[in-house]
C-alpha cells in the first residue's frame, strides 16, 4: 500500500504572510497563468503557481527550501494577467522579505529590520550610540571655522565604527547566505550542470546589463530606476574605498577631508550620488504611476525605498550646505545622513538590500541545475 | 373569466428562451407577440452545428417550435423588431416597438433570382464573417421566416435596384421606411440572451491577429453543413486539412479582466467540438487545457468520461495564456503548464479554438425599462419589476436544456401576471 503524505500546514506562516501584504493569496485557483506570462521562469518546475499553492498550505519548508521566489524579479506580467486577483508579484515579494527575516543570524535582527514598525529603534541605535561616541569625546558641539566634517566626527571614530558595523554585519550576511545555500541545494539529487564559480561569473554578468530585468513587461519601469540605484551603490562603494586609500597614503600624496570637487574621486561620488538621487525617484515614481492593473507594494519595501531616497537626500544636503559655509545646519545635517549611512550598511543583511546576495546565489543555483533560461 | 382582461404576453428575444415561453404560454391560452431583433428567429441555437450530449441537430427541435407557432394563430410575430420604450405597470403595460424596415415583403418566394443579380457583397455575420453574402440575403438555409432581406448599411437602393426587376413577385420594395408599433401588454417577459465574448480583448490570445485562432462559435458555423466551407473543418488561413487542435478554455470566462464567472456551456462544448474534429480526421490530435472541467450532472459527466476514452484527446491541466503564430506556416504555438507533472509545455497545432464565454446582451445595451441587473450584467431572475420576468441567458449563462426550463417558468409567472388581480 502506498504510504500516506502527510502535510503539516504551518497556519501562523499563512498570516504571516498575508499580514505582510499578501492578503490576495488565498484569491488563487491554480490556473497558471502566471507561470506561462512570467517571462523569467524556467521550463522545469516554473513558479510562481507552486508558490501560491505552498503559501496557501503553509509550506513552510518548501517556500523557505524554494530558490525560485529569488529568480522573481517583480515584473508583475502575473499580477497583470492574473484572473483571480491574488497577486502573484506581491505575494513573491512578501515571500522574499520572509526568506530574509527566516534565513538572518542572528534572529532577532532579521525581526527588527525587516518590520517596517521597528524602523525607528532600528534608527535610535546609531543616534544613541553616536550621541554617546561624540559626548564622551567631547565633539558635541559646532566646530569654528571652515566647514570640515572630520572635525566633527573625526575620522578615526568613524572609522571604528564603521568598519566594525561592516565586519559584524558581514559575518552576519556571510552566515544568514550559507544557511540560505544549505536550505535550496539540499533538496537536490541531480547532478549539476557547471560549477559554482562559472554560475556565479555568469550571473554577476548578467547583474550589470541587467539583462533578465529588461525581460520584464508590465512593470518595465523599474528596470531603470533599478540599473540606476545599482551603479550608484557600485560607484559609492568604490569611492568610500577610493578616500580611505587617500586618508592612508604616506605624505605628501595623503589627501585630507574636505577632497576637492575637481578630484576624480569626488566626480565618482557626486555622480553616483545623483544617481542614487535619480534611481530612487525612478523607482518611487514607477511605483505611483497607473500601470492599469491592481498591486500593491509592501511596507518592507517602501521603508527600504524611504530609507535610501533619505540616505541620498540627506548625502546631497550635506554637501551642498557645506559648500554653502552654512555650518549650523551643515553639522547637524552631517550627523542625520550618518544615520542613513549606518542604516543601509549595518543592516543590510536584514534589509532590503539584503536581496544582492539570495537573488546572486539563487540564480547561480538555477544555472548549476539546469533552470537557467535565455536571457 | 379573467382572461378577457388580459392584454396578453410580450415576449422579447426570439431565440430558444423567447420562442419556448410563447410557445408554451400561447398553447395555454394566452395571446403572445414575441419581438426578435434579427430578421429571423432561433437565435444563438441557429448558429449551432450540433447539441451536446446527444450529437443531433438543433434544427430539429428549431423546425418543432415553428411548427408550434405556424399552428398556433395566438402567436404575432415581429423579426427586426427592437422594443424602444416600456411604460405602465403590471397587467397595463405600453410599449412602443421599432420595426425596422426588410425590403422585402410576405410575396418572397426564396427563389435566389435577387441574390444573382445583386452585384453588393457584405461580410456574412451570420457566420461570423468568416464568408460573405450579397447585400439582399437569406440569413441562413433555416430561416424563420423563409425570406430574403435587406442589408441596408451596404444596398444602394433606387441607384441599383436590379433585384426590384428580377423578382418576378414583386415581394422588393426599396421605399420601405421604419415604421413605429404601438401595443398593450399585461405581462413582459425578457429573453434576450447572450453574445459571444469579444475574444479580442484577451490579448495574450492572439485573436484577430492570428488567421488560425478561432473562437468556438465560429467553429460551429465551420462544422455546420450550412456553415461557410459546407461543414469542412479547415484553417483558415490556408483552407488546409488539420491534423492538431487546441481547445482553449476559460478564454475570458472565470477572469476579472474580462467574465469573472464560468460561462457553463464551453467545457461541454469543446468536448463536443472535438468530436467535430474527429469525426472528419480519425487520426487527428485533440488537447483540451483547461483550469477545471465542468461536467455538471450526470449526463455531462457520462460525456466528460466517453471523451476521455479517446486516445486521441488529451485533457491538460493548466491555462493557456500565451499564443504565438509561426508566421512562416501561420501554425499556432500555445503555451501552458502541465500543474499534473510541472513542465511548461508549448504546443505546435494547425488550429486553435478558443472557448470564449458568454456574456449577456445586456451588458452593453442595457433594455428599455427600469429591471435590476446583476453585477456582471445579467437581469436579476425576479427583474424587479411586478409584471416581468426574464428567461435563458439573459439570467445566468446555460445550455439549451436549462433555457427551455426557464423559459417554462416564465411562461408560467407571466400568467400568473395576468390572471391574479
Amino acid at each position: 500500500m502506498a504510504e500516506a503524505k502527510v502535510i503539516n500546514p504551518d497556519l501562523d506562516f499563512v498570516k504571516e504572510i498575508i499580514n505582510s501584504g499578501g492578503e490576495s493569496l488565498k484569491k488563487c485557483f491554480q490556473c497558471s497563468t502566471c507561470t506561462v506570462v512570467c517571462n523569467v521562469t524556467p521550463e522545469d518546475r516554473p513558479f510562481p503557481r507552486k508558490e501560491m499553492i505552498y503559501a496557501q498550505w503553509g509550506l513552510k519548508d518548501k517556500l523557505l527550501n524554494n530558490p525560485d521566489i529569488w529568480l522573481c524579479h517583480n515584473c508583475d506580467d502575473c499580477t497583470k494577467y492574473c484572473p483571480r486577483g491574488a497577486k502573484p508579484g506581491d505575494v513573491l515579494a512578501v515571500m522574499r522579505k520572509k526568506s530574509i527575516e527566516e534565513n538572518a543570524v542572528p534572529g532577532f535582527m532579521g525581526k527588527i529590520v525587516t518590520e517596517p514598525k521597528m524602523t525607528l529603534a532600528a534608527l535610535a541605535i546609531p543616534f544613541i550610540l553616536f550621541l554617546a561616541v561624540l559626548g564622551l569625546t567631547g565633539h558635541l558641539g559646532i566646530p569654528d571655522g571652515d566647514i570640515v566634517y572630520s572635525k566633527f566626527f573625526p575620522i578615526r571614530y568613524i572609522e571604528v565604527i564603521f568598519i566594525s558595523a561592516v565586519i559584524l554585519a558581514g559575518i552576519s550576511y556571510l552566515s544568514s547566505l550559507s544557511r540560505f545555500w544549505n536550505n535550496i541545494s539540499k533538496g537536490s539529487s541531480q547532478p549539476y550542470s557547471k560549477g559554482f564559480f562559472p554560475a556565479l561569473i555568469e550571473t554577476l554578468v548578467e547583474f550589470l546589463k541587467h539583462s533578465r530585468f529588461g525581460k520584464c513587461e508590465a512593470n518595465a519601469g523599474r528596470k531603470n530606476g533599478h540599473l540606476l540605484v545599482f551603479y550608484a551603490f557600485a560607484g559609492l562603494a568604490i569611492t568610500t574605498i577610493w578616500i580611505t586609500i587617500y586618508y592612508y597614503l604616506p605624505e605628501p600624496y595623503k589627501k585630507h577631508s574636505p577632497i576637492s570637487l575637481a578630484d576624480p574621486m569626488k566626480w565618482l561620488a557626486n555622480i553616483s550620488a545623483l544617481a542614487l538621487l535619480a534611481g530612487t525617484l525612478l523607482i518611487v515614481f514607477n511605483r505611483l504611476k497607473n500601470k492599469g492593473y491592481e498591486y500593491r507594494n509592501s511596507s518592507f519595501d517602501w521603508t527600504f525605498a524611504g530609507m535610501i531616497l533619505l540616505l541620498g537626500v540627506t548625502g546631497a544636503l550635506t554637501e551642498i550646505i557645506r559648500l554653502m559655509g552654512v555650518s549650523s545646519i551643515a553639522y547637524p545635517m552631517y550627523f542625520v545622513h550618518l544615520l542613513f549611512v549606518f542604516y543601509v550598511i549595518a543592516y543590510f543583511p536584514y534589509s532590503k538590500l539584503a536581496h544582492m546576495g539570495y537573488r546572486t546565489l539563487a540564480i547561480a543555483y538555477s544555472k548549476m541545475a539546469n533552470r537557467d533560461i535565455a536571457v | 373569466m379573467a382572461a378577457e382582461k388580459t392584454k396578453g404576453i410580450l415576449v422579447v428575444g426570439g431565440g430558444i428562451s423567447g420562442i419556448t415561453t410563447a410557445v408554451e404560454a400561447a398553447e395555454v391560452g394566452y395571446e403572445v407577440t414575441l419581438i426578435e431583433k434579427n430578421p429571423y428567429l432561433g437565435g444563438r441555437v441557429a448558429q449551432l452545428n450540433k447539441y451536446f450530449p446527444k450529437l443531433c441537430p438543433p434544427n430539429c427541435g428549431l423546425e418543432i417550435n415553428y411548427r408550434r407557432i405556424k399552428s398556433n394563430p395566438r402567436v404575432k410575430i415581429y423579426t427586426s423588431a427592437e422594443v424602444e420604450k416600456v411604460s405602465g405597470a403590471e397587467g397595463d403595460f405600453d410599449v412602443t416597438v421599432k420595426l425596422n424596415p426588410r425590403y422585402v415583403n410576405e410575396n418572397c418566394t426564396a427563389c435566389r433570382a435577387c441574390v444573382d443579380v445583386c452585384p453588393i457583397e457584405r461580410p456574412n455575420d451570420f457566420n461570423f464573417g468568416m464568408d460573405k453574402t450579397k447585400a439582399i440575403y437569406l440569413p441562413h438555409d433555416f430561416a424563420f421566416p423563409m425570406r430574403y432581406v435587406i442589408d441596408d448599411k451596404v444596398c444602394k437602393k433606387a441607384e441599383c435596384a436590379k433585384c426590384v426587376d428580377a423578382c418576378k413577385y414583386n415581394a422588393i420594395d426599396l421605399n420601405m421606411k421604419t415604421q413605429s408599433l404601438s401595443l398593450k401588454a399585461g405581462s413582459i417577459v425578457w429573453a434576450t440572451g447572450w453574445k459571444p465574448y469579444d475574444a479580442k480583448k484577451i490579448d495574450n490570445l492572439g485573436f484577430g491577429k492570428y488567421q488560425n485562432v478561432i473562437t468556438n462559435m465560429m467553429m460551429e458555423r465551420l462544422a455546420s453543413q450550412n456553415g461557410p466551407t459546407k461543414g469542412n473543418i479547415i484553417r483558415p488561413s490556408d483552407g488546409k486539412e488539420v491534423s492538431r487542435v487546441a481547445f482553449v478554455q476559460c478564454a475570458g470566462s472565470r477572469d476579472e479582466n474580462h467574465l469573472p464567472y464560468c460561462s457553463y456551456i464551453c467545457c461541454l462544448a469543446s468536448m463536443k467540438q472535438a468530436t467535430y474534429v474527429r469525426e472528419q480526421y480519425p487520426q487527428a490530435q485533440i488537447f483540451i487545457f483547461y483550469i477545471d472541467v465542468r461536467s455538471p450532472g450526470t449526463r455531462y459527466e457520462k460525456f466528460y468520461k466517453k471523451i476521455q476514452q479517446d486516445e486521441n484527446i488529451k485533457f491538460i491541466k493548466g491555462k493557456v495564456a500565451k499564443i504565438e503564430e509561426d508566421p512562416a506556416t501561420k501554425d499556432i504555438i500555445v503555451t501552458a503548464e502541465d500543474t499534473q507533472t510541472l513542465q511548461k509545455i508549448h504546443e505546435k497545432v494547425d488550429l486553435v479554438v478558443l472557448a470564449a464565454g458568454m456574456a449577456p446582451s445586456t451588458q452593453e445595451s442595457k433594455i428599455p425599462s427600469s429591471v435590476s441587473y446583476d453585477t456582471d450584467g445579467f437581469i436579476t431572475s425576479n427583474t424587479g419589476v411586478a409584471g416581468m420576468s426574464a428567461a435563458g441567458c439573459a439570467v445566468k449563462p446555460i445550455d439549451v436544456y436549462s433555457s427551455a426550463q426557464t423559459a417554462a417558468a416564465a411562461a408560467l409567472k407571466s400568467i400568473q401576471s395576468l390572471v391574479r388581480r
